[in-house]
């Protein structure tokens, strides 16, 4: 039918109606599905809980843990959430934004895929020290990051580089290693 | 399809574009409103609090939504960018490519019947519209015949698109042949995130029944692949007149895409589609299109940089139906059939280097090859039937680091086609990062539209019959020089603002002149010039958690003339009709229990079309989009779309004649599964 009837166009919007309808009526049991950053804050939140670092890494028993990022990168806030009165062990849990260029201190870092031309050159500037590297850069892991989120099907998957960990003296535990994939540099 | 009959001769008469320059007022109108807050309080998220009771198991069987590329991409990108991403189309409710780019603010879009479509940016959306470069995957999809995009047969499962970038401007330099007013680029996601089996089906007015499925499977670890298909059978649209247009179609596609990652840092990519149409002609008769393609690529990521080589081959084939040519009650030709098999055969390569801090360099090479083969009916041919071009290109850019903030890019492309052999497009950019937040960019650059056949080859009236128009063997390249200016702030972490304005200065622009003996044939020739100017506005609110906001203005001025000492028999006004003003807002909303509320609203202000060198008039329209849907189970959702719901029919394009084609109200339920 080239021309939708008068009569045809009541009958949607009859069927339309019944629609918004439904809404009021009570929601069936269903699986949210989250959007990416919140649940990679989340991962990198349960990092700091599955992972040990050398004593020397902290100048203080109680000093903060602190997780990096680049200025800008929109997990922030998610991360601040995530993170907010939280503890690994003794020690607070504490976000640093770090500007492009700034020597990156700190426990964790976390670098978006936005910036995978600055993967190469961080990781040579981190290179042996006491800081776990996280990335969802293509191939971050292979190329020395010691864990990255791989976007599979819509869901996170983790690839682990367990020599880069260990080269910079960091401790995964096994039940973070259970759900991962293992692989090596391949640089 | 080709509508030669807005090319007919008519008395000289000279439009003046009466022009009052509002823009630097409105830009700064715009600046002062959307002033940056500071200090705004981090989002609480009760999201973030449930996910963290769950274990790291049940977080890796979270099903997560893409994070939009817009913030990351918009403010890395110097250039005029909008992103429709994956979950813009999907609830958009959209059933084709044409109308997800009606989600690109700036973008002009006009349906014409049901299934012709203009699409342009910054002006020049005529029948004919020639000035954009549309890639699908990295395969070029306008045709050589006319350097427009047949839309209608532009098509894949949309529930498998990763996201369509849209630059307005020119983008010679690093895209090359046709970026003359815009690039759209069409990426469909990776074999890797497209896995498991994926259903949709549904029906309703207009989009009277459609099906498509997707299954994506893993061949090894690391290696992924996708099959899928679809159908979609749609109606026609009405007349002015109130009669059926006839112009129902139908259209099935397949493909599959294969992805492989390998330990040495390789992307390896091969995939292909199929696909063949039946479409109903107003003027009567049904044309037959169909296609096939294949594309490789092979990308690798290098420590100081990255190299990809793609090589595609592309077939298509229309079989029109052409009316008879008809002038004053005269019957010129009779009506036939009109048949082009273009075969193409591309390879390019590029290589992005970092040379020290501050230098990375990207250079290219490319070869295309094209096969055309035209069997030309009574009213409309081509000639010579059979062509062969060849297009070498060539490109090298470097962005410079000039300082932290501020970034420095300058590269040039040359091409070589047959036609009028060597062209060049040099741009210069500059891009300053004022803070995190806010980021401004200008730049200067030369594109060119090299002659497509329809420019020099097309002839109105294959002898022996009577002939009214010819290709101008002398018609060269049309140019721009380019002036942007743009500004991105991201006010908070939930209003992002993005305004560009431009001026565009274009020569040997398209004109019709008469032979000087025989007045017939007319014949292409290079006689518009003229400058376009305009600014282009838009804006991502998210209001709450639950409710985007998100909209566009677009304001186009356009003085296009006669150049001195030349002449043309459309005045001037038949590489234009365009909306001087359009407004787009849409408004996004996750409701409780797992509903979903999407309204889009757009309003696209009159255009003047040209009637035979007189300028005529489409009426200003405002159209609204609605789409409701529910997800009852995560794999389950149902949803029902209104296109269209203003206005039982509506006008977007044409003369004002009483079979000027209107565009119907369409409402069409859907459900889709995923398992």
């Amino acid at each position: 039918m080239a021309i939708l009837g008068r009569g045809a166009f009541a009958r949607w919007g009859r069927i339309l109606a019944a629609g918004l309808w439904w809404l009021l009526l009570p929601a069936a049991v269903a699986q949210p599905i989250a959007r990416e950053y919140q649940v990679k804050a989340v991962f990198l939140f349960n990092f700091t809980q599955f992972v040990e670092w050398p004593a020397a890494a902290f100048p203080a028993p109680n000093a903060p843990l602190i997780i990096g990022i680049m200025g800008d990168d929109p997990i922030g806030p998610f991360l601040e959430e995530a993170i907010r009165d939280e503890k690994a062990g003794d020690h607070p849990l504490e976000l640093r934004r770090f500007q492009r260029g700034e020597p990156v201190d700190c426990h964790v870092f976390y670098l978006n895929r936005s910036e995978t031309n600055r993967l190469g050159p961080m990781l040579d500037g981190l290179g042996g020290k006491p800081v776990l590297t996280v990335s969802d850069a293509d191939f971050a892991a292979r190329r020395g990051a010691m864990i990255r989120f791989l976007n599979e099907n819509n869901r996170i998957r983790l690839r682990i580089n367990l020599e880069a960990a260990r080269r910079s003296n960091l401790t995964i535990s096994s039940k973070l290693l259970r759900s991962a994939e293992i692989v090596k540099d391949t640089r | 399809m080709l509508h030669p009959m807005h090319i007919l001769p008519h008395p000289m008469r000279r439009l003046t574009f009466i022009r009052t320059f509002k823009l630097t007022l409105a830009l700064i109108g715009t600046l002062l409103w959307v002033h940056p807050v500071r200090g705004q309080a981090p989002i609480r998220n009760a999201e973030v609090k449930s996910l963290k009771q769950l274990t790291l198991d049940e977080l890796m069987d979270i099903e997560v939504t893409s994070v939009s590329k817009r913030p990351e991409k918009l403010f890395e990108a110097a250039s005029a960018i909008e992103v429709i991403t994956h979950d813009d189309i999907r609830r958009s409710g959209a059933s084709s490519i044409p109308e997800a780019l009606r989600l690109a603010p700036n973008l002009a879009v006009a349906q014409k019947g049901s299934h012709s479509w203009g699409i342009s940016a910054r002006g020049f959306n005529t029948d004919l519209a020639n000035k954009l470069l549309v890639l699908m995957d990295g395969r070029a999809v306008y045709t050589p015949l006319y350097s427009g995009v047949f839309w209608e047969r532009q098509d894949y499962l949309l529930a498998d698109l990763d996201r369509i970038e849209v630059v307005s401007g020119p983008g010679g330099t690093l895209w090359g042949a046709n970026a003359v007013n815009g690039v759209i680029n069409i990426i469909s996601r990776s074999a890797r995130d497209t896995q498991g089996l994926y259903a949709e089906a549904g029906g309703g007015s207009e989009l009277n029944g459609f099906g498509g499925a997707r299954y994506g499977g893993k061949l090894a670890p690391d290696v992924y692949f996708r099959v899928y298909g679809k159908y979609a059978d749609r109606d026609g649209g009405t007349l002015t007149n109130g009669t059926a247009a006839h112009d129902a179609w139908n259209f099935g596609q397949g493909g599959f895409r294969l992805d492989a990652f390998t330990a040495s840092q390789d992307v390896l990519t091969l995939q292909g589609d199929i696909y063949d149409s039946d479409l109903e002609v107003p003027t009567g008769g049904v044309s037959h299109q169909s296609g096939h393609n294949l594309l490789g690529r092979w990308s690798r990521e290098l420590t100081n940089g990255s190299f990809a080589l793609k090589v595609y081959y592309d077939r298509t084939h229309l079989d029109a139906a052409t009316a008879a040519f008809i002038a004053n009650g005269l019957l010129l030709a009779p009506a036939g059939r009109l048949t082009d098999d273009l075969d193409t055969y591309d390879i390019d390569f590029q290589h992005t280097v970092r040379a020290g801090e501050r230098h990375q360099l990207i250079w290219g090479l490319g070869y295309r090859f094209t096969h055309d083969e035209v069997g030309n009916s009574p009213a409309v041919g081509f000639l010579p039937p059979v062509l062969k071009q060849r297009l070498y290109s060539g490109f090298l850019q470097d962005e410079v680091k000039l300082a932290d903030d501020v970034i420095f890019t300058a590269g040039a492309k040359i091409e070589h086609n047959d036609y009028t052999g060597v062209e060049w497009e040099p741009g210069i950019r500059l891009r300053w990062n004022i803070d995190e937040r806010q980021m401004m960019w200008s730049a200067i650059s030369r594109a060119v539209r090299m002659p497509s056949r329809i420019d020099r080859d097309i002839t109105q009236g294959t002898p022996p019959y009577f002939v009214l128009l010819a290709g101008g063997k002398d018609f060269r390249s049309e140019t721009v020089t380019a002036y942007e200016l743009g500004y991105r702030t991201q006010l908070d972490s939930r209003v992002t603002v993005s305004l560009s304005a431009f001026y565009n200065d274009y020569a040997y622009i398209r004109s019709t002149s008469i032979n000087p003996v025989t007045i017939f044939p007319l014949f292409f020739t290079n006689n518009v010039e003229g400058e376009t100017y305009g600014l282009e506005m838009s804006f991502i609110y998210q209001a709450a958690s639950w409710w985007r906001l998100q909209g566009g203005y677009n304001r186009l001025e356009e003085d296009l003339r006669v150049r001195p000492g030349g002449s043309d028999f459309n005045n001037a006004l038949n590489e234009t009709a365009d909306p001087r003003n359009q407004v787009s807002l849409r408004s996004v909303m996750d409701l409780p229990h797992n509903w979903e509320l999407d309204v889009a609203w757009r309003w696209v202000d009159e255009l003047t079309i040209n009637n035979a060198g007189v300028p005529a008039l489409v009426p200003a329209y405002s159209e609204l989009d609605v789409r409701l849907g529910w997800n009852p189970t995560p794999t389950l959702e149902l949803s029902v779309i209104g296109r269209n719901l203003l206005h039982a029919h509506h006008v977007e394009y044409g003369i004002p004649t009483p079979i000027r084609e209107q565009i119907d109200r369409s409402v069409y339920g859907k459900v889709t599964w995923r398992f």
